[in-house]
């Protein structure tokens, strides 16, 4: 009995012993906030230390492998880390950044670059050509690494002749070796050679050669860069450089209210105005720096381009028909839209091309009008009528306009939009069945099955826009790339031409003829072009490059000239 | 020996829940819709000859079980295999040896993943359930013993609006006022970038990142505890036992202290080794909204990337945690009331 008892008190006096512990900490903490929230409230820069810039972001790099890595946020950290052949830029053009110069074969398959002078790692060890050649090399030969292949596909042989020449060798001459090689990031051979598994290998010391060096990496906390003064390129003027994960929304709009962040490179919508209205802070929105683009998708895949093996072809016959697609695209109110949706930060969309690629992009469409008796007399003289007044048409042979309409679960904005969709569409006579899908159900529904009528979904693109033209390729209608099945032999056509055309000029004007030909078609209505929103304290630092046409704040083009404001 | 066996008995069922579980989260996974090997790489860029090498990588191409290919979608296969080179044995060989596989999403053992964020949830959780504890029952018991008065009516008040707040909204509360008022940091573990000295220094910078999380878990969980000591205890109270003690001149103080609380403790013991067993999964919406690198986080984000590896060893570590959680409230509960053994 009394032994039962000692137990009991000796735990109660345990967890009041745990709590008496814990206690003279919260004293001593708010001693060490009270200094905290000084620094909040005097910016901070003159203060002796090292002068840090920090950023908050709602994401974490998914490994430091370049190799394996998926999520953007680890380009980010590379971008900085790394060097690679080229640089691009906020204006959508490419620099020379490892080589000096670059010497190209009058076929257009053999570029000889030649390499910087006085470029070394950050352990100290000099970067030669023999480390570009084993990271290309690398790069072409790991089938463990997903998305690397893709551009190494073109590479017939990469050679290092001596420490400052490379030379690479193409199976054919391509247009765009830029964009081919910015995502090529240049490994120390010293290091990577003795790796057993490249794609195993988590590389947090993460070795590179780039203006900022890694100093600590906590997966989903945060990345601590330092900067490297002496780079051979101009070395930041800050440093160093903190990402802070925010894994809520709101917590990242305070945490640059407050001064406890200098830049977010995200932000909800519904924070922009609040934002807007703060004297220390500057937002700053526009296309971002990596294209990218909402579709609405219809299954427009004729019988005879079933795929064979994985077709399933159950799309509404109505959608084949151009007429339906012109009057669905007439009764969309895009602006509407855009003010719904994106509370005004975006642009109304033409085609797949979105305006973040710069001159690919061709803002001489004119886009159809939201009509809605137009759309209403569209229908009507193609012989889509109410026969049986239900308020839903019915195509000649009596189907009724009901159109699934799905949409991957993860999506904020898309059920929003569906909304919108149906309203508009309803008062054409149209209706949908909404249903959203958890993302692997609606890959499996979508394409090469083409087992659905409808789906609102997007792409995110390299800077070149040969792949997103690639989306709209009869080729591509049995890998499932192509999630409309929309086939045009023209165009086609055309893309082949495009890939092959050197000329810079021709090449963009293939490309703006192949936006025609796509927007005439209307295998997609493009609602929008969403805005990158981003912003900054204008307390602490000064010469975020706000300007450049494309908004990218943890870029290189701003990370390397940004100063602090008090010095 | 009754005792003994009774013990026996206990681990014996721990043990065995253990190994269901074990099997049971294996199939789970592998019965679900979807391709783990393009979902963990969600881009159609993919060509046919990565996603095979993907599959390759995490044994995805070998046969579930003897005599199934896959479970999804059903597909028969050969049943005359060796077992040891199926899956489900080398899923099971691999747990004998504390390995739990690589990570679809960040390529690392997952094992060690799940050690850091561990700790972390530990941490922020642990300190929140003693707080919790601790405050909750003394003002059970205060309030049981002030029954009826304007003590008992606020106490009251206040552990029934504690409970019923919505998690994430007090945090997000929290959250504003701390970081607007008190120049509280808002989000994660430690300031990144900070050099520190001493580990003294980097513990005072965790406590500091800890306050927030900790006070929301405390206010939330409070309440709960509070309201069960306060009604166990009432009844209690109203035995006859306790109105001989009174009648013997005893005072309240001992009255509570050696009749009454003692009883009063098998109902919260039940309550504190159940939360404490879910402890492991942490609060997930704190941990959202205080950005703490725990457990919580790490599920719903492996739940999304569609990453098993991941997933299954944390389902293990919850279950585990839960199962021993019971097992020690079992045993816990048979020193404080004797007559459990016999029935």
């Amino acid at each position: 009995m009394k032994r039962h008892y000692l137990i009991l008190c000796a735990l109660l006096l345990l967890l009041l012993a745990a709590c008496g512990g814990s206690q003279p900490t919260t004293p001593a903490d708010s001693g060490d906030t009270g200094s905290s929230s000084q620094t909040v409230t005097t910016p901070a820069a003159e203060a002796a230390g090292p002068v840090i810039v920090r950023v908050g972001w709602g994401g974490s790099p998914d490994t430091l492998n370049p190799g394996t890595a998926v999520l953007a946020e680890a380009y980010t950290i590379f971008e900085l880390v790394y060097d690679s052949m080229y640089q691009l830029q906020p204006d959508g053009s490419y620099t020379l950044e490892l080589a000096e110069s670059v010497d190209v074969s009058a076929d257009g398959t053999v570029y000889t670059y030649t390499l910087r002078d006085g470029i070394t790692f950050h352990d100290g060890e000099r970067l030669t050509a023999s480390d570009v050649a084993f990271s290309y090399n690398l790069y072409a030969s790991q089938e463990d690494f997903p998305f690397l292949p893709i551009y190494t596909s073109y590479f017939d042989s990469v050679e290092a002749p001596d420490d400052k020449t490379v030379v690479l060798t193409l199976t054919e001459a391509i247009p765009n070796i830029e964009s081919q090689l910015i995502y090529l990031y240049v490994l120390p051979e010293h290091i990577w050679a003795d790796v057993p598994d490249a794609a195993e290998f988590e590389n947090t010391a993460m070795i590179g050669s780039g203006p900022f060096k890694m100093k600590e990496y906590r997966q989903n906390e945060f990345v601590s860069l330092d900067a490297v003064k002496d780079h051979y390129l101009k070395g930041p003027q800050i440093d160093g450089a903190v990402f802070q994960t925010f894994d809520n929304p709101d917590a990242l709009v305070q945490a640059l209210k407050t001064g406890q962040v200098d830049m977010i490179t995200e932000m909800p919508n519904t924070a922009v105005a609040a934002l807007r209205n703060d004297a220390n802070v500057q937002v700053v929105s526009g296309p971002p720096l990596s294209p990218s683009v909402t579709d609405i998708i219809f299954n427009v895949v004729t019988p005879e381009n079933c795929p064979p093996d994985d077709g399933i072809c159950t799309g509404h016959p109505a959608l084949q028909d151009r007429n339906v697609r012109l009057a669905l695209a007439h009764a969309t109110d895009k602006q509407n839209i855009i003010d719904v949706v994106l509370l005004g930060l975006g642009a109304p969309g033409l085609t797949l091309i979105p305006d973040s690629l710069g001159d690919f992009y061709n803002d001489q469409i004119q886009d159809y009008e939201f009509d809605i008796a137009l759309a209403n007399q569209i229908l009507d003289d193609a012989g889509y009528v109410d026969s049986n007044n239900d308020g839903v048409r019915e195509t000649p042979d009596g189907r009724d306009l009901i159109f699934r309409l799905n949409w991957p679960s993860d999506s904020v904005d898309s059920p929003r939009m569906a909304e919108l969709l149906a309203g508009n569409w309803g008062q054409i006579g149209v209706r949908t069945e909404q249903q959203s899908l958890d993302p692997d159900t609606l890959t499996s529904i979508c394409c090469p099955a083409f087992d659905f009528d409808i789906i609102l979904w997007g792409w995110g693109s390299d800077p070149d826009p040969s792949f997103l033209l690639s989306v709209m390729t009869t080729d591509e209608i049995t890998t499932g790339t192509n999630e409309t099945g929309y086939s045009n032999p023209e165009y086609d056509e055309l893309f082949v031409q495009q890939a092959t055309t050197l000329d810079d000029a021709q090449r963009i004007a293939i490309i703006h003829r192949m936006q025609e030909i796509a927007h005439h078609d209307i295998p997609y209505i493009i609602p929008y072009y969403a805005q990158e929103v981003q912003a900054f304290r204008l307390d602490r630092f000064r010469g975020w490059l706000t300007d450049a046409g494309k908004v990218a704040l943890e870029d290189p083009s701003s990370l390397l000239v940004i100063e602090p404001v008090n010095r | 020996m009754k005792r003994s066996r009774y013990i026996a008995q206990k681990v014996g069922w721990a043990l065995l829940t253990i190994l269901f579980v074990i099997t049971l989260n294996f199939f789970l996974f592998r019965v679900l819709p979807g391709d783990p090997a393009r979902a963990g790489v969600r881009d159609p860029r993919l060509t046919r000859e990565a996603v095979e090498a993907i599959r390759v990588r995490f044994g995805l191409d070998k046969p579930v079980i003897n005599c199934f290919q896959s479970l999804n979608p059903m597909e028969t296969g050969d049943c005359f295999i060796n077992p040891l080179d199926t899956q489900f044995f080398i899923y099971v060989g691999n747990l004998l040896q504390g390995e739990l596989g690589i990570s679809y999403h960040t390529n690392r053992p997952v094992a060690d993943m799940l050690m850091e964020m561990l700790w972390n949830t530990l941490l922020l959780i642990g300190l929140g359930q003693i707080l919790a504890i601790v405050l909750g029952m003394s003002l059970g018991v205060l309030a049981a013993w002030k029954a009826r008065t304007a003590v008992d009516h606020g106490a009251l008040l206040f552990s029934l609006t504690a409970w019923s707040l919505p998690t994430f909204w007090l945090g997000i509360i929290l959250l504003f006022i701390g970081s607007s008022y008190w120049g509280l940091p808002i989000g994660g573990r430690l300031t990144p970038g900070t050099v520190y000295n001493t580990s003294i220094e980097r513990w005072l910078d965790i406590g500091n990142h800890l306050i927030l999380p900790t006070l929301t878990y405390t206010i939330v969980f409070l309440g709960e505890y509070m309201l069960i000591m306060r009604s166990t205890l009432l009844d209690v109270l109203s035995e006859d036992y306790i109105l001989t003690a009174k009648a013997k001149g005893i005072s309240t103080f001992q009255i509570l202290k050696d009749h009454a609380l003692r009883n009063a403790m098998l109902p919260m013991v039940t309550i504190i080794a159940l939360n404490l067993g879910f402890t492991v999964t942490g609060a997930i919406q704190i941990e959202t909204v205080f950005s703490w690198p725990g457990l919580g986080g790490a599920i719903f984000t492996a739940v999304n990337r569609r990453d098993y590896p991941m997933l299954q060893g944390a389902f293990l570590l919850i279950a585990i945690s839960v199962i021993f959680a019971n097992l020690a409230a079992d045993l816990f509960y048979s020193y404080l009331d004797p007559r459990v053994e016999d029935s």
